[in-house]
């Protein structure tokens, strides 16, 4: 088998923030290789480098052996290599054959839908999908979607395909089916870079892994003789001890969700009379592939969304699902959201305006004429502290600045200073490194512990399995069951594909 | 009656030409994603470069309008510098090129002493023999050739936005900018053509107000012509037929306010002459309150691109 | 695997390896301390100025005249107009100033200074109030009248979605209409053939306080404080700056985003009514049709450039000032027509904007 690509010494950085530093990569045709790292270990950078999207300081691409200098995305693909992104690279409202069209370039449209159209049926078949050229993107699954991305750079020729993070969007049985996919792609030859941060997939289905570090490459090891705590240890350098979890004494009932319906902006149903109650001092995780509400549930809880119909009921509070935001409902419910920028911080602000910023109404800082600044600086730095947020110069500082880790913990220092009663979780780790993640879990624990309610919305199962108390698994809008602990993982995953 | 309305609905089409050819040309840019505020101080530069070709060519309308078509999109290359280039806010960018031509048409227009000079305008050509049909025939088939080039065009235009590779390309670029690029789309190129070819047309439309319509310039004559532009885009939700029925019924406001006061019905003059902008706000307002779910907004429209943003 | 390349035949031809190209890369830069931030907005002021200066030797003035000129302006005679001009320049920079704080381009600054003006001017024409109230009466009025002129864009914004960058452009032009509909009819001085009302009272005017300094540079200048504490000090201050910064998440904080957006729109529209009132109190003595040209654009300058500051938008605003009043000299001594000062204002802001270009983002050469 020969080197298909290789990258030698690559060196980016991003405004002085050094993301890849001397990075190496090298793979075979025909071999699944992964790409082993955590969160922020500059796995999707290196590949970036290889497709042409980011042009590296230092370093080399070589393809087929021959060192190339990539101007941008079409010079990378004219060599043959395919990259299917996190998110997705589609324009929503065009249909599967003009997505397609777009990317391999024609001189005339409708001669080019016509031969996109038998090239798609044609790639289709060989690979197993099944997919309508004539439907527009925004309507097909997020499954579906991979598909298309898939489709779109094998009909483009690509003879090196990298997969970044495939599996994060999928059920379990899609991702096996993805897997086993790509598997027989190898074995046709084509080489294939499976990005990916989860042990199973590197054991069960690559030839090859490359592990990651804090944008250094550590090691390229054969996974089948390399045992999963050895590969842990690659990954994250250090042993990771998980967080001791006492038995739950939950009480009586706290949140109660019923019959919850929320529809999107563009007018189909996200929420389907979802139905689930949390006790106080329990952690409920809600398991299931994004796209099935768990978005809009999170919004609701928060306050962001006005449900159509049902409620939201909490202890000592009442119905709070169309009420307007008031200081008791804030204090009582603590929200970490899955998009840090979107709801929970400002990017732009201070770190103390960010931490004051939900008390300043109940006068806590100041009446309506003056503002007490440094009543506000007083307490954010005294949070910080006890939170451990680390990368902090000053309170005035911008809080676009921290790490992903910090601003996330900044953001549980500001919701559980109030020790709220409730408390909602939305993919809390997210982007955060082993470190982080742990921090973050740790915190959600103790909340439990002291008798707080927790939601714990999340896609990615393993964490759901290690925290919640009791799950339910959310398809279309709705539970559809629940488990409590110990879960059977099979149980779930069927149940997420069973009312697909 | 009938002649009444006759006479008002034979003047919309040329009052409408200026309102369809400004809105597509804004609709052309903004489907690429660059929010277009420049078409009042693009019509003006327009208008201007007709006059003064008239005026300098003792004649030729024809030219004149070409001339005007050249100008604008010459001028609209500042705003494609500043808006995809420098990736300034588009907003800003637009308002600052409508001013700077406002003040740029008013000085030439001043030092050159083209002011207040009488051009001789297109005739109105009848397509024989429909236009002997009574009522209809006037009013469909015996206007100037700018308005059966309107049609034309729109039917052009359309075609290439929705038919073509290059208008896929377009459609994309404004829609997600982060897939074209990575379909290997220059997303400069084609948002600079797309302000470039959007902007002829609105020069064209200036050209049409002041060599067709009124036949002389004044300074600032456009008189709100391109905000109300602006607005039937968002009415047509960006597409290009529904922003010809919007114009249509802009002319027909705008033809019928002269007949008011000719038919002898008593409004106080300037509660008139504030109708088309009431009318545009009455729009608007029912564009708000009819919208149902997304708008047919493009994707990534008033965002700058920048491919190696960090994410 | 369908072949495509005989769908694009360029796209195989390309890919040939050329080791040694430079590439041009953009990267968006995390921040710039303030002083290079500085430093690139003063160059390219410097660049904007320059091109100005160009484009008016073009037009027939020379540098060396246009400097004279500049000179000419602070003598005491130019400068107590400047002082003049000044205070509704700053008012409308605040008003300006303050809608852009929470994202809402008001534009219609004329139309609003138009009804700040037909409110004061009601005042005095229906004689509401004895005389020593009068002038207070004709300021609150004018101030009235802005704020529910820029609350019904606001309000079309809330409740019907309308973009208030159209809104308040058109309502402008309404605003103007309404106004000639007066000036020709029902409040035209009997006594003028011209579109102006009968002049104002002695008390109703705002006359000069000594050291060649108008009582309307005072209001400014007490607005300009007001508006200083409210943004910086105030809790509606704050909100305005967390509902700019990410209005989702002002949201679910609970800070009342409407309240908020309606008293900034309703402040922005009356210190608009004030510049308004000022105009024709002090220079115009009477309403006539002209006093709020050129007003729009000004306001949008010395906000863009202050950065939205009160207290730097009577910097900009003084600074805006001479540029009118030298505006003016050309007008009558040079026959360069006054919308050249349009001009030289979109010349600045196109490259004071260009320059956020360079502070935002770092270009560098790769390979």
């Amino acid at each position: 088998m020969t080197t298909s690509l290789a990258l030698k010494g690559i060196r980016k950085s991003f405004d002085g923030v050094v993301v890849l530093d001397d990075a190496e990569f090298s793979g075979k045709a025909g071999e699944v290789h992964a790409l082993l790292g955590e969160n922020g270990a500059g796995k999707s950078s290196l590949m970036n480098v290889a497709a042409g999207l980011y042009a590296p300081e230092a370093g080399h691409v070589l393809i087929n052996g021959q060192p190339t200098a990539l101007s941008g995305p079409a010079e990378a693909r004219g060599y043959g290599i395919g990259m299917v992104h996190q998110h997705f690279k589609l324009v929503m409202p065009f249909t599967v054959a003009e997505n397609i069209l777009l990317a391999n370039g024609a001189s005339a449209y409708r001669s080019g839908i016509r031969h996109i159209r038998a090239a798609i049926k044609k790639q289709s078949d060989e690979l197993g999908f099944a997919l309508d050229p004539d439907r527009r993107v925004n309507t097909l699954s997020v499954a579906q979607q991979q598909q298309v991305e898939i489709v779109k750079v094998l009909v483009g020729g690509a003879k090196i395909l990298i997969l970044d993070e495939p599996t994060a969007v999928l059920t379990d049985a899609e991702a096996e089916q993805l897997l086993a996919t790509v598997q027989r792609l190898a074995r046709a030859g084509t080489t294939v870079v499976l990005i990916t941060h989860k042990l199973n997939e590197v054991k069960r289905y690559a030839d090859s892994v490359t592990i990651m570090r804090r944008g250094r490459t550590v090691a390229t090891v054969d996974p089948s003789t390399t045992t999963a705590a050895e590969l842990t240890q690659l990954t994250v350098g250090e042993t990771q001890t998980l967080p001791a979890r006492a038995q739950s004494e939950a009480t009586g009932t706290r949140l109660n969700v019923g019959a919850l319906t929320c529809a999107r902006a563009d007018g189909s149903i996200a929420l389907q009379e979802a139905t689930f109650f949390v006790r106080a001092g329990e952690i409920y995780g809600i398991a299931g592939v994004s796209g099935n509400g768990q978005t809009e549930l999170a919004e609701a809880l928060m306050g962001a969304r006005e449900p159509t119909n049902g409620e939201i009921w909490v202890e000592d509070l009442g119905d709070i699902s169309r009420t307007p935001m008031s200081h008791t409902r804030i204090a009582a419910v603590g929200i970490i959201p899955a998009d840090r920028y979107t709801f929970a911080l400002a990017g732009s602000l201070s770190l103390a305006d960010n931490f004051a910023v939900a008390e300043v109404g109940s006068g806590r800082y100041g009446p309506l004429g003056l503002l007490d600044r440094a009543a506000m600086q007083r307490d954010t730095t005294q949070a910080i502290g006890e939170y451990d947020v680390q990368g902090v110069r000053s309170v005035k500082q911008k809080a676009a600045l921290l790490s992903g880790g910090n601003a996330q913990k900044l953001v549980i220092a500001r919701e559980f200073s109030r020790h709220p009663s409730v408390v909602v979780a939305h993919s809390p780790s997210r982007g955060l490194d082993a470190r982080a993640c742990n921090a973050v879990h740790q915190r959600l624990l103790s909340a439990r512990d002291r008798g707080a309610a927790v939601v714990l919305i999340s896609e990615d199962l393993d964490e759901v399995l290690s925290l919640s108390d009791r799950i339910g698994v959310m398809t279309r809008g709705r539970i559809v069951s629940e488990f409590s602990r110990p879960a059977d993982r099979q149980a779930i995953g069927r149940a997420m594909v069973d009312h697909a | 009656m009938i002649a009444f309305l006759t006479n008002w609905l034979a003047g919309a089409p040329s009052n409408a030409v200026p309102y369809a050819l400004a809105a597509l040309g804004l609709i052309i840019s903004e489907r690429s994603g660059v929010l277009n505020l420049t078409a009042e101080g693009l019509m003006l530069v327009g208008a201007l470069a007709g006059i003064g070709t008239c005026l300098t060519l003792g004649g030729y309308p024809e030219v004149a309008l070409i001339v005007a078509a050249v100008a604008a999109s010459v001028v609209s290359l500042l705003f494609a510098g500043l808006v995809v280039i420098l990736r300034v806010n588009q907003v800003i960018a637009g308002l600052s090129v409508v001013f700077f031509c406002q003040g740029l048409t008013g000085l030439i227009g001043t030092i050159t002493n083209w002011q207040n000079k009488q051009v001789v305008g297109l005739g109105r050509l009848a397509i024989w023999p429909l236009s002997e049909i009574p009522v209809i025939g006037r009013i469909f088939f015996e206007q100037d050739a700018v308005v059966y080039l309107t049609v034309v065009i729109f039917f052009l235009v359309n075609w290439w936005l929705s038919s073509t590779m290059m208008g896929l390309r377009t459609r994309s670029v404004g829609e997600n900018p982060a897939a074209a690029d990575a379909a290997g789309i220059s997303v400069t190129w084609y948002r600079v053509m797309a302000i470039v070819f959007g902007s002829s047309l609105i020069g064209l439309a200036g050209g049409y107000i002041s060599v067709v319509n009124v036949k002389l310039w004044v300074t600032g004559m456009t008189g709100g012509r391109g905000w109300i532009a602006v607005a039937l885009v968002v009415f047509a939700r960006w597409a290009p037929w529904p922003a010809l029925f919007g114009a249509l019924l802009f002319g027909c406001i705008e033809a019928i306010i002269p007949h008011i006061a000719a038919a002898g019905i008593r409004v106080p003059q300037y509660l008139m002459m504030m109708t088309p902008y009431l009318a545009t706000i009455a729009v608007m307002m029912w564009v708000g309150a009819t919208q149902r779910g997304g708008t047919n907004e493009p994707g990534a429209l008033g965002q700058p691109h920048v491919r190696e943003e960090r994410s | 695997m369908h072949d495509v390349s005989a769908l694009n035949p360029q796209a195989r031809a390309s890919a040939k390896p050329a080791p040694n190209r430079l590439r041009l890369v953009l990267d968006v830069r995390q921040s710039l301390p303030a002083w290079k931030q500085g430093l690139f907005i003063a160059g390219s002021l410097v660049v904007g100025l320059a091109i100005s200066v160009a484009v008016l030797a073009v037009a027939g003035i020379s540098p060396i005249e246009l400097g004279g000129e500049l000179i000419a302006v602070f003598n005491a005679d130019s400068l107590r107009a400047v002082l003049v001009q000044a205070a509704p320049l700053m008012l409308v920079g605040l008003a300006a100033s303050l809608a852009f704080r929470i994202g809402f381009w008001n534009l219609g600054l004329e139309g609003q200074m138009l009804f700040g003006g037909i409110f004061a001017t009601a005042i005095s024409v229906y004689q509401i109030g004895p005389p020593q109230t009068r002038l207070l009466l004709m300021g609150l009025a004018s101030a009235v009248g802005g704020a529910l002129w820029c609350l019904l864009a606001g309000f079309l914004k809330i409740r019907f979605r309308v973009n208030e960058i159209i809104a308040t452009l058109l309502l402008n032009y309404v605003a103007m209409y309404f106004l000639f509909h007066l000036l020709y009819g029902a409040w035209q001085d009997a006594r003028s053939a011209f579109p102006q009302s009968t002049p104002y009272q002695p008390y109703e005017r705002l006359w000069d306080i000594g050291f060649g300094i108008n009582s309307g540079l005072i209001v400014a200048i007490v607005a300009i404080i007001v508006a200083g504490w409210l943004v910086h000090f105030s809790r509606l201050g704050f909100y305005m700056r967390v509902v700019n910064a990410n209005r989702s998440m002002a949201r679910v904080v609970g800070i009342p985003i409407q309240p908020v957006m309606l008293w900034t729109v309703a402040i922005s529209g009356a210190c608009a009514g004030i510049a308004g009132f000022v105009n024709v109190a002090s220079q115009e003595g009477r309403l006539t049709q002209s006093f709020a040209n050129g007003y729009v654009f000004s306001g949008v300058l010395i906000a863009f450039l202050s950065r939205n500051d009160p207290i730097v938008v009577a910097v900009v605003g003084f600074l805006i000032a001479v540029l009118f009043i030298m505006g003016q000299t050309l007008q009558v001594f040079y026959q360069i027509p006054f919308t050249m000062v349009q001009m030289i204002e979109a010349i600045i802001v196109m490259s004071v904007a260009s320059s956020e270009f360079f502070i935002r983002h770092r270009i560098h050469l790769i390979r």
